[in-house]
């Protein structure tokens, strides 16, 4: 345990990236919130000003977490590839550590540390910014911001999203851990060649499109499976309909759907066939020490 | 060599193939507790894939064991009695001096970290620095600080002393043997700087085209091996004897003879002949392999 402690660490070191970029990106809109306009003319109702309030604490969130998800795919395609690329694998190699551990570390740093971090910097720059506007801005503005369940909402969102995304997500998650084990260039365009390759391939000879719509389903239905149809009903309205949901306190918990997520069989097809590819990026690991 | 029974690495029918390349062609030998081994062979002979299969990190045919496990299926076992500098200075350049020194102490059962702070107390590199901003022969020390402050009962070493500077170099090799060696310890080293370290070996093996040529120690070189100046006028006599191989320099011809394939007077009645010597390390390694490949 020790050992994954000192692996994760590491990684930290490696990729600064993890938290310098939600650093900046919090640091932006802290200096946006200080010395932009964060009073609005208009006062509308309470009820709308709560409104407005839940869609700027979703809007940042958002922000980070879209942000996330870009760099957790490039340290996924990175992180068994750059130590092989600078020859350093053989120091990390030289220590009394198995490449299960290894491959194990940086798949926990993907799917759960890097999220935590950028949910934690989410939650201090929201926080900052509610403080700013609360000294700043009109008290309307500041107040609409300090809603406790307002709060509470978006922590139980947060935390859903990186548990459940991180299984829906496996089979990607451990696919781009297997390119990055095994390219000896370009890993990004290596982690399309195959899937592109296939849909092809599967076109030409048998004229279907069946891997195309596994892959469609994969990257899409998450939506489906782990929320209630309002938030995925109409993606154009999506975020309008998402901020009314944040107006109260029970409409998180009714658009959540851990129930339908733990049920279908798709779920864990997915665990299935992603644990089968980690083992795969843990063989490639063992054999494929220098490129 | 040593007996079976304390032998820390023994490789039988050791072959190692990339596609249709054969890097180790069923190569046999063992590596004693206590003994300081040169693995000697020419750039392509096979040291590499050897030392690389001895470490774990390569997948290979025929018997290996070191330290009484299979490298392959167990590196990480292997790695907590051993340790090892592989080729050139091979430091992250994004990690710290005191980070890694952190985290290998976080690691490594074996590691000492007065040790590796004393080592880095006798050069000119701080904690904070990064690999990227020191030189090569700063990274090497740094590695070399990180790799001798580990308590291990083997240590590969690949080419140790690349991109040091002689002064270096010797402060190197000087601290191998007089700080490090014990007779627990056993060292396995790789150089092509053969007269760097033939001083402090105790055992050779060549290796020539992923064979083994020659497994032996110092010791028995002098009983095994005699290099006899020969003048003109007996060079004909000599030339009877078989030797393996000549050398001629400045008028005078260096005869190699090997006690297993000598024909004639006992071997000490070589100096009729001229003046016997036991050849060095790096003489014997020249006669061997140009010997052998005709």
């Amino acid at each position: 345990m020790n050992h994954f402690v000192w692996l994760v660490k590491r990684e930290f070191w490696e990729n600064r990236a993890i938290w310098i970029v939600p650093a900046v990106i919090g640091g932006v809109l802290t200096l946006a919130a200080l010395f932009g306009r964060v009073d609005i003319e208009y006062m509308p109702s309470p009820d709308h000003t709560r409104a407005i309030g839940g869609v700027v604490l979703f809007a940042f969130g958002f922000t980070f977490f879209a942000v996330m998800n870009l760099y957790s795919t490039w340290y996924l395609l990175d992180c068994l590839y750059a130590d092989r690329k600078d020859r350093s694998i053989l120091f990390w190699k030289s220590l009394p550590i198995s490449d299960t551990w290894t491959v194990l570390a940086k798949l926990f740093t993907g799917l759960i540390a890097i999220p935590v971090v950028y949910f934690l910097a989410a939650d201090v720059t929201t926080l900052l910014i509610a403080f700013i506007a609360s000294v700043r801005a009109h008290p309307t503005v500041g107040d609409s911001l300090w809603q406790p369940d307002l709060w509470a909402q978006l922590q139980a969102l947060w935390l859903y999203l990186i548990v459940t995304t991180a299984i829906w997500y496996l089979p990607f998650t451990a696919y781009l851990m297997v390119i990055s084990a095994w390219a000896r260039r370009a890993v990004v365009l290596w982690s399309l060649v195959p899937p592109l390759a296939l849909c092809l391939l599967e076109r030409w000879f048998f004229g279907t499109s069946r891997a195309g719509a596994l892959l469609e389903h994969r990257a899409f239905g998450y939506l489906a499976a782990a929320f209630h149809r309002p938030v995925y009903a109409d993606a154009s309205t999506a975020v309008v309909s998402g901020a009314r949901g944040f107006m109260t306190l029970d409409s998180v918990w009714r658009l959540l759907d851990p129930l339908e997520f733990v049920t279908r069989p798709a779920t864990w097809i997915g665990v299935v066939v992603g644990s089968a590819l980690i083992l795969v990026a843990i063989q490639l690991r063992l054999r494929r020490t220098e490129i | 060599m040593s007996s079976p029974t304390t032998a820390l690495i023994t490789a039988r029918d050791l072959t190692k193939k990339y596609g249709g390349h054969i890097a180790l062609d069923r190569a046999t030998f063992s590596v004693g507790t206590g003994r300081i081994v040169g693995l000697i062979g020419p750039n392509g002979a096979g040291k590499t894939s050897a030392l690389r299969a001895i470490l774990g990190l390569t997948s290979y045919e025929g018997h290996l064991r070191v330290l009484g496990r299979e490298p392959f299926a167990d590196r990480a076992a292997v790695m907590a009695d051993a340790s090892f500098i592989a080729d050139v200075a091979v430091l992250p350049s994004w990690l710290r001096v005191d980070d890694a020194i952190d985290f290998v102490a976080g690691i490594h059962p074996r590691f000492r970290r007065d040790r590796a702070n004393a080592l880095l107390a006798q050069t000119q590199i701080t904690g904070r620095r990064r690999m990227r901003e020191l030189s090569k022969g700063m990274k090497t020390q740094v590695h070399l600080a990180l790799t001798m402050a580990i308590d291990a009962r083997l240590i590969v070493l690949d080419e140790p002393t690349l991109g040091l500077d002689i002064l270096a170099r010797r402060a190197f090799y000087d601290a191998l043997v007089n700080d490090y060696m014990n007779e627990s310890r056993t060292i396995l080293i790789t150089t092509h700087q053969v007269e760097e370290v033939e001083n402090l070996l105790t055992d050779v093996i060549f290796i020539d085209r992923g064979r083994i040529v020659l497994d032996t120690s110092l010791d028995d070189i002098a009983s095994r091996y005699a290099a006899v100046t020969v003048t003109e006028a007996q060079l004909g006599a000599a030339r009877a004897f078989k030797p393996f191989y000549e050398r001629r320099t400045l008028g005078r011809t260096v005869l190699y003879f090997e006690r297993s394939e000598f024909e004639g007077p006992p071997f000490e009645q070589l100096d009729d002949f001229g003046e016997v010597l036991t050849p060095s390390v790096s003489d014997l390694f020249v006669a061997k392999l140009s010997g052998t490949s005709g």
